[in-house]
């Protein structure tokens, strides 16, 4: 384990519903970069990005996930967002009756209090919120409205980027946020993701296509087949995927 | 007292003995007797009651030993408060209004509310208030009352517009009879809030032609808690019940509702959303009956339910009594439990287990008593 990971995976074996799906997987982020985990359909990305974020589906069987200097597998679903660990949903959930300004603000809230930290006043809090909502080309009406309530596929996934960028978290696992977008959609999802990345924090992207990372340029790319990352590389790799898909992983 | 002697057994014979009616002497009650003499005190095992230990009430409210609650009904008219040019008067008083005097009691029907007879024979506390026509922006404000049998009386003129805001407490019986005039429009906003309590009431409302009766009624748990509502809606009149509650530990809340159309072209919607954790129970039965004379009427009953505690229950039934021919008339009951994907989604984003329970059973509230009035209830059960 490199000191400078801020997250290390070792040896990570995950089920659900008793079906192995993580194989002994492996993977070091260090602070200030971008990677990229891929794969064909059944490849175990999303379960990668859920045992993260602690989706009470999957079990962990064996392995370690480690952040911050805190092992994942000891905390809660609440405790790692507290750490600093962000997952942007492939399917974010409806609640119907919750505004998502309320939502936002009780998340922010709830992470400021753990960090013994002021949480922003309201009036502060309701102009960020809005400048975010901006920045990703939302008007502030959307604030009012139930949480993901009647949104379409593209104001869903950007309601996941609005709530990255206002929970400033340490690491952003984003599962599959490209999907279902239409082109300018996904370039300001590409930009927010962009005007987050610094050299504090990291990105992982969850991506079944490689047309997310013509706007996020990824320091790694990992394939992920069978549970386990079989190959890995630089951004270009994921050109050569786009280029001659995934058949060469059976060989 | 016998071994074998049921509560409502023991307190039906004193108040055919002679018990009781003493609070207001010129009110004639041998019909109360009779009603009693007929059919008895409700007792657990009357369907009307099977979801409520009515047993417990008496012991806890009707029975002797009980010592009556502090205050007197000639201070409580003084908590009473109301637009300016409102006759207020207790039962008890000479002076009681002739309006009142007339209408008095003719709202209740005994004979499916006969602990509305025991409370005329025990009353304690008895207000009457008249509303002479136009419009008043002062609400009538009814807090708790001494004694533990009380009735209030709202009388609305003809074309009137007033709102009454109850908050019942306490260890009770309390009768609610609202009388809407001509043309006439009652907003009612009902607070229970959390109580230890044992208390049974009963809200009794005639609608006359074209007039309106809007109820907004919020509770949150007691140790027992009954509410019955009676709503009968002449020609042309109108009816809304709005009912939100929320439950915990071991509360008890049992709401039953009927609308009557008893004449033609009437509407009435009824709306209910309830929330139960812990080990709370909780109950309602809501009725739309239509008399034969009642064509044309549009009538509309939903519930739904959410059960937030594995050992939580909730009973929901809608009744559907419908005489006549040419009637709209729409029903709809869910019970569900909270979305375990939606609690994982709010704890992934740092807002702890038990926060995000009850952020998720705020917005089912919310979501579903949409009108002001039922929104504005709603900061008490939410």
């Amino acid at each position: 384990m490199s000191q400078a990971s801020l997250l290390s995976i070792a040896g990570l074996h995950a089920e659900a519903g008793g079906e192995p799906i993580l194989r002994g997987l492996d993977l070091e982020i260090a602070a200030g970069e971008v990677h990229a985990v891929m794969g064909p359909n059944g490849a175990g990305k999303s379960t990668l990005a859920n045992v993260l974020a602690g989706h009470p589906g999957f079990d962990v069987t064996a392995g370690a996930m480690t952040m911050a200097g805190e092992k994942l597998g000891d905390c809660t679903p609440e405790e790692r967002a507290r750490l600093g660990l962000f997952l942007a949903f492939q399917y974010p959930v409806e609640i119907p009756g919750v505004s998502n300004m309320e939502f936002l603000k009780a998340a922010v809230d709830a992470q400021a209090k753990h960090a013994e930290r002021d949480a922003p006043s309201a009036v502060e809090f309701v102009r960020q919120a809005r400048e975010a909502a901006a920045q990703l080309g939302l008007d502030a009406g959307f604030l009012k409205r139930g949480v993901n309530e009647g949104f379409s596929g593209g104001e869903k996934k950007r309601n996941e980027i609005l709530q990255m960028l206002l929970l400033a978290p340490k690491l952003a696992v984003l599962d599959e946020t490209d999907s279902g977008l239409d082109i300018d959609a996904l370039k300001v999802v590409a930009e927010g993701i962009n005007a987050f990345r610094s050299a504090n924090n990291a990105v992982l992207l969850v991506t079944h296509y490689q047309r997310l990372l013509n706007h996020v340029v990824p320091d790694r790319v990992h394939v992920l087949a069978g549970g386990r990352i079989v190959r890995s590389g630089d951004h270009t790799l994921a050109l050569t995927l786009e280029a001659e898909g995934y058949a060469w992983i059976d060989d | 007292m016998l071994g074998s002697t049921t509560d409502a057994d023991a307190l039906t014979r004193r108040l055919l003995a002679g018990k009781g009616a003493g609070y207001a002497p010129w009110r004639d009650l041998a019909h109360c007797r009779q009603v009693l003499a007929e059919a008895g005190l409700p007792q657990h095992r009357s369907e009307a009651w099977q979801h409520t230990n009515v047993g417990r009430w008496y012991r806890a409210v009707a029975s002797d030993e009980h010592s009556p609650s502090a205050g007197t009904d000639e201070a409580a008219l003084g908590t009473v408060t109301a637009p300016g040019d409102m006759q207020l008067a207790r039962f008890a008083d000479a002076n009681t209004p002739p309006l009142a005097a007339r209408q008095l009691g003719n709202a209740v029907d005994l004979h499916r509310h006969p602990l509305a007879a025991a409370n005329a024979l025990l009353l304690e506390t008895g207000i009457a208030a008249c509303v002479p026509a136009g419009v008043h922006d002062e609400p009538v404000c009814v807090g708790p009352l001494p004694g533990r049998f009380q009735h209030l009386l709202l009388v609305v003129a003809a074309g009137a517009e007033v709102e009454l805001v109850e908050e019942p407490a306490g260890y009770a019986h309390r009768v609610v009879e609202v009388v809407v005039g001509e043309g006439a429009r009652v907003a009612h906003r009902r607070r229970q809030g959390p109580s230890a309590g044992h208390e049974c009431s009963l809200v009794a409302v005639q609608v006359a032609e074209r007039g309106s009766y809007h109820l907004a009624q919020s509770c949150r748990g007691a140790a027992l808690r009954r509410n019955d509502i009676d709503v009968t809606l002449a020609a042309d009149a109108e009816a809304t019940i709005t009912g939100a509650w929320r439950l915990d530990e071991r509360d008890h809340l049992d709401n039953q509702v009927t609308v009557r159309h008893a004449g033609p072209n009437g509407t009435s919607r009824q709306t209910y959303r309830g929330v139960a954790s812990g080990q709370a129970q909780a109950a309602l039965g809501g009725r739309i009956h239509i008399a034969a004379e009642a064509d044309g009427t549009d009538a509309a009953l939903s519930t739904k339910n959410l059960i937030a505690g594995d050992r939580a229950a909730v009973f929901a039934k809608p009744v559907l009594e419908i005489h006549a021919s040419d009637v709209r008339c729409a029903h709809g009951a869910t019970v569900g439990a909270l979305d375990e994907a939606a609690i994982h989604y709010l704890r992934s984003r740092g807002i702890a287990e038990e926060a995000a329970r009850d952020l998720l059973v705020r917005g089912f509230l919310r979501e579903a008593v949409a009108d002001p009035a039922g929104q504005a209830l709603l900061e008490l059960a939410a």
